[in-house]
């Protein structure tokens, strides 16, 4: 049997590109955008997310069968916002330059609703290790985009990737300037929609 | 009282809680196809953002912040990092609160807020409205017109947007663009707009 | 067992857990928060006085280590007197960081707190010896709105500061102003030394970091006017902390 044809490769494929969390199914825009201006704070944030959401897939999926029916909900919550909690206080303990910047985003991953989604939707009625690469796929899918707008923002609007400027000093010498508004919030929308476009368009021929 | 008044304004355009922080996105890109559902849930929000703000300032402040448990005889203990939890169990319980005294008082009112106030347990601007409080070290008076300005803000936006796709039904746009992508792309231009109230001096 | 107490049973259950986990994991870290928190200042206030650069990365040890060898951290009574923290004890004093390089005072640090637009702005000013001229400024905490007044933790902005007068040429204390806009353009000849260029989209964040400024320079005038007519008396009283003035 070929790679991608198993259970498990599809589990992961699906949410990280074909159903792409972003841009498909539209969830979790939420927290993901302001903390796009720089590459760094992106990446954190979507190792952050991945661990939160695979986590809480794992947990949930190892209690489904004992979490009672009436409270679920409440129970998916508390298991998520611990874990949220716990990536939080381990940011701020390790890298605490990146959590100044992250401020409050870490926190609103709590109502990022692919991870409760994930957890009620895939995780009550799947068994762990699918649940646990359910969650990562997830939140591959959901750092690509992520990365991406804040790779185009970072170049754009500071001329540099991870920090490192990329743009010759010839080429500020010759007139180029940053674009002061890719550090802006409007610039991020306009990305990311750009961004569904083109994956819609995308789509829309393969079926045809 | 200008203070407050700049906090209003500032919450309600160049701050915008959604337009400049991204907050309540999924269900302003969900709600804002009907207009009418869109000013309901608009309404909700506001109620919800000025009611949990300043209770959790008062949760935070009374019982979680550095030292606030000195009544207790406890004021070496700090239980901030219980914020996050705490925050999102106020707001859902504040929410089905809210739902049940509308319902016992006022049933026109709950015929319109009614079905959208479970939403809004899980809108990321609520628990935004609360961390932001606590960020951003405001007073009790502070947090009820931040809370109040912030919701006020939002519904503005998704108003303007559920006006502006009820036009965007007629335009003819490119394969692919529709729904989703140009929805974002006018909000960026709105985002823009909003923008440019930075200016207001008082 | 009934559904219902079972319900009950779980959550109490699933509350214990949670709080025991988050609690551990929030005494176990706090120490490690509470020191990051600490170097963080310190690495701020070096930044003021240019004793580390901000294009390299430095360990929590080098930090710590420069800076315990030049900066030392005195309390300054309102008549304008540096005295050591013991000295001080429950008398009404701010706090001063002073930058001693081969016993000399290069400059000494105030921290500032500000009004903004938003919460609170919190940052150093590092002012040279001879208590008019703005060595440095740095913010370590805001929470202004990114890209607009979020730019005050930006290097243009901040480098922005350096070389600039707190006194105007007759020796009288005039603080420093954030423009609205660009120095160049906006501000007449003569008051160029005392302004700052601004940020667009963000005069208000301007207005209430210039207030905040001025009252925290007028609150240290003292110790700065010290510093301008009297120079030696300030080094020596501060080369020996624990001396009291005649």
């Amino acid at each position: 049997m070929k790679l991608t044809r198993t259970k498990a490769f599809k589990t992961f494929a699906d949410p990280a590109w074909y159903d792409n969390p972003i841009n498909m199914q539209m969830l979790g825009i939420c927290s993901a955008l302001a903390v796009t201006v720089q590459l760094k704070t992106a990446f954190v944030m979507t190792l952050a997310m991945t661990f939160v959401v695979s986590m809480s897939g794992l947990i949930i999926s190892l209690m489904r069968r004992i979490i009672p029916g009436n409270i679920r909900i409440i129970v998916e919550l508390a298991v998520i916002a611990s874990l949220v909690i716990l990536a939080d206080e381990f940011l701020k303990a390790y890298f605490y330059d990146i959590s100044k910047l992250l401020s409050v985003f870490v926190g609103l991953i709590i109502t990022n609703c692919i991870i409760l989604g994930r957890a009620e939707g895939f995780a009550l009625s799947n068994p762990p290790h699918l649940a646990l690469i359910d969650g990562l796929g997830n939140g591959v899918g959901y750092g690509s985009v992520l990365l991406s707008v804040a790779f185009i923002r970072e170049l754009f609007g500071s001329g540099s990737i991870f920090g490192f400027s990329v743009i010759p000093e010839s080429a500020y010498a010759a007139g180029y300037e940053d674009m002061g508004i890719m550090m802006l919030a409007p610039a991020a929308f306009i990305i990311i929609g750009l961004m569904a476009w083109v994956q819609k368009y995308l789509a829309n021929s393969r079926k045809s | 009282m200008v203070e407050l008044v700049s906090i209003f304004l500032n919450s309600v355009f160049a701050g915008n809680i959604l337009l400049a922080y991204f907050l309540g996105m999924c269900s302003f890109v969900a709600v804002s196809k009907n207009i009418d559902t869109a000013i309901g849930l608009g309404f909700a929000v506001v109620f919800v953002l000025t009611v949990t703000t300043p209770v959790n300032w008062l949760i935070f402040h009374g019982l979680l912040a550095p030292g606030a448990l000195a009544w207790a005889g406890l004021p070496e203990v700090d239980l901030s990092f219980l914020k996050l939890i705490v925050f999102i169990s106020v707001i859902a319980a504040m929410v089905q609160a809210i739902e049940m005294i509308i319902d016992r008082f006022s049933a026109a009112l709950y015929a319109g807020l009614g079905i959208f106030l479970p939403l809004i347990a899980v809108n990321c601007a609520i628990l935004g409205g609360s961390l932001f409080m606590v960020e951003r070290e405001m007073s009790f008076i502070e947090s009820v017109v931040y809370g109040f300005g912030s919701g006020v803000g939002w519904l503005l936006a998704i108003t303007a947007m559920a006006a502006a796709r009820i036009k965007l039904r007629y335009a003819d746009l490119p394969s692919g663009l529709e729904g989703f992508g140009i929805t974002m792309i006018v909000t960026g231009l709105m985002a823009m707009a909003f923008m440019l109230f930075s200016g207001i001096t008082m | 067992m009934s559904d219902t107490a079972k319900s009950i049973l779980f959550a109490l259950g699933m509350c214990i857990v949670c709080g025991l986990l988050l609690t551990a994991a929030a005494t176990g870290l706090q120490k490690r928060q509470e020191q990051n928190r600490i170097t963080d200042r310190q690495k701020n206030i070096l930044y003021t006085v240019d004793l580390i650069s901000r294009d390299k990365q430095y360990s929590p040890e080098q930090i710590v280590e420069i800076s315990e060898n030049n900066i030392r951290k005195y309390q300054v009574t309102p008549s304008g007197k540096i005295v050591s923290p013991e000295e001080a004890g429950g008398k009404q004093t701010l706090p001063i960081y002073v930058y001693v390089d081969k016993d000399q005072i290069r400059a000494y640090i105030i921290p500032i707190e500000s009004q903004g637009l938003w919460g609170k702005i919190y940052g150093y000013m590092a002012l040279e010896a001879d208590g008019s001229t703005i060595a440095g400024f740095t913010v370590y905490q805001h929470s202004e709105t990114p890209g607009l007044g979020g730019e005050i933790d930006k290097r243009w902005f901040q480098e922005n500061f350096e070389g600039k007068k707190i006194v105007d040429q007759n020796g009288n204390f005039v603080a420093i102003q954030v423009a609205k806009g660009d120095v160049e353009k906006q501000v007449p000849e003569e008051k160029k030394s005392h302004y700052v260029d601004g940020i667009s989209g963000a005069t208000l964040t301007g207005k209430y970091l210039s207030q905040g400024i001025e009252k925290t320079l007028s609150r240290y005038e003292p110790v700065s006017l010290c510093f301008r007519k009297n120079r030696l008396r300030c080094r020596l009283q501060e080369t020996e902390p624990a001396q009291d003035e005649k």
